[in-house]
């Protein structure tokens, strides 16, 4: 029995590195595109709706969370069925492997979240600039299962990141500082998955 | 005699074994470049696959026929080089070729699992009668 434990583990340890040379293909271009359309549509909502997000900062966090998880949910599902038809024989071992690059930054979001939000009020105003610096630090660690151009995204949200901090107060709560960023942002990952990558029929694994 | 159910027809036939990748050296080639999809030189292949230099090329010639690895001939520092790498279609056939190979080894397994005589025969020797 050891010894057909042993021969499992070798073959999973050749799909593990087999996987790690390979280019991740589960991000669709159409689907990254429409969540930059929603931070658009939320930066709409929440200059039409919200004019004081700094005192009202439960429903500014409520437009953005509820898009955040919205374009999660909808990556996340297309991810899995592209990466099931593109991948085929390696797609659980790329799906784990683009889960593990990506996740560390969406805790450290949500957690820096929850932590500014219970013992530094005051500070609040620095969390779009923070949210969209922790997800520049999520697509550079992706970036080496991505087409190389991919770190040009990366660069433009650490550099909207840094600008809202830049801003220095209640400022950065425009809706625009998030609409903007992610909106541009992911039209700008979307377009570059469409131009990088080779056509989805060509012979992958 | 009575038939068996048609649930297990064909249960062990494991169609995806491709013959030509189920050959020793030939999987060792394979397993190298697919884990170096940038290629590897010859040399460096027969020192991986501890082959000699006929039977490597023969064993390429097979996979170049088969269209699953592509040999590149060229130079470096005046001196020619030979890279081998796989081909997408060679990747494709070889993660084919994986799960069948998992999928007899689960197999196993669970048979192994599931009777435990099993033990006691893995021990014994074939008899010489």
């Amino acid at each position: 029995m050891n010894d057909l434990y042993k021969a499992l583990g070798d073959i999973s340890s050749i799909r593990r590195q087999m996987a790690s040379t390979t280019e991740f293909r589960g991000y669709g271009p159409a689907t990254l595109a429409t969540t930059g359309l929603f931070a658009i549509l939320a930066a709409a909502a929440q200059a039409l709706w919200l004019h004081d997000p700094a005192h009202h900062i439960s429903a500014y966090l409520g437009v953005w969370v509820s898009t955040a998880v919205l374009s999660a949910a909808l990556t996340g599902v297309q991810m899995y069925n592209r990466a099931r038809r593109i991948h085929s024989g390696l797609s659980n071992e790329m799906l784990r492997m683009a889960v593990e690059q990506f996740l560390p930054s969406v805790a450290a979001g949500l957690l820096m979240t929850i932590v500014l939000l219970q013992y530094a009020p005051f500070a609040t105003w620095m969390l779009p600039g923070m949210w969209q610096i922790i997800f520049s630090l999520g697509v550079f660690s992706s970036c080496r299962f991505l087409p190389r151009p991919m770190i040009a995204a990366g660069a433009w949200y650490l550099l909207t990141g840094l600008s809202c901090l830049a801003m220095g107060g209640n400022r950065a709560l425009s809706p625009w500082t998030m609409g903007i960023s992610y909106g541009a942002g992911q039209l700008l990952v979307a377009a570059i998955l469409l131009f990088s990558t080779p056509p989805e029929n060509e012979d992958e694994v | 005699m009575k038939s068996k159910p048609s649930g297990n027809e064909g249960r062990f036939a494991y169609e995806g074994l491709d013959r030509v990748i189920h050959e020793r050296a030939r999987l060792s080639i394979l397993t190298s470049l697919v884990t170096n999809p940038k290629g590897l030189t010859f040399n460096d292949l027969k020192q991986l696959c501890a082959l000699t230099d006929g039977n490597l090329s023969r064993h390429l010639s097979v996979l170049e026929k088969g269209k699953m690895v592509e040999i590149l001939k060229g130079y470096e520092h005046n001196r020619p080089l030979t890279v081998c790498r796989i081909t997408s279609s060679g990747r494709k056939r070889y993660v084919e070729y994986l799960s069948a190979l998992e999928q007899v080894i689960r197999d196993a397994a669970k048979e192994a699992k599931e009777d435990p005589k099993a033990k006691l025969v893995r021990g014994l020797r074939p008899s010489k009668v």
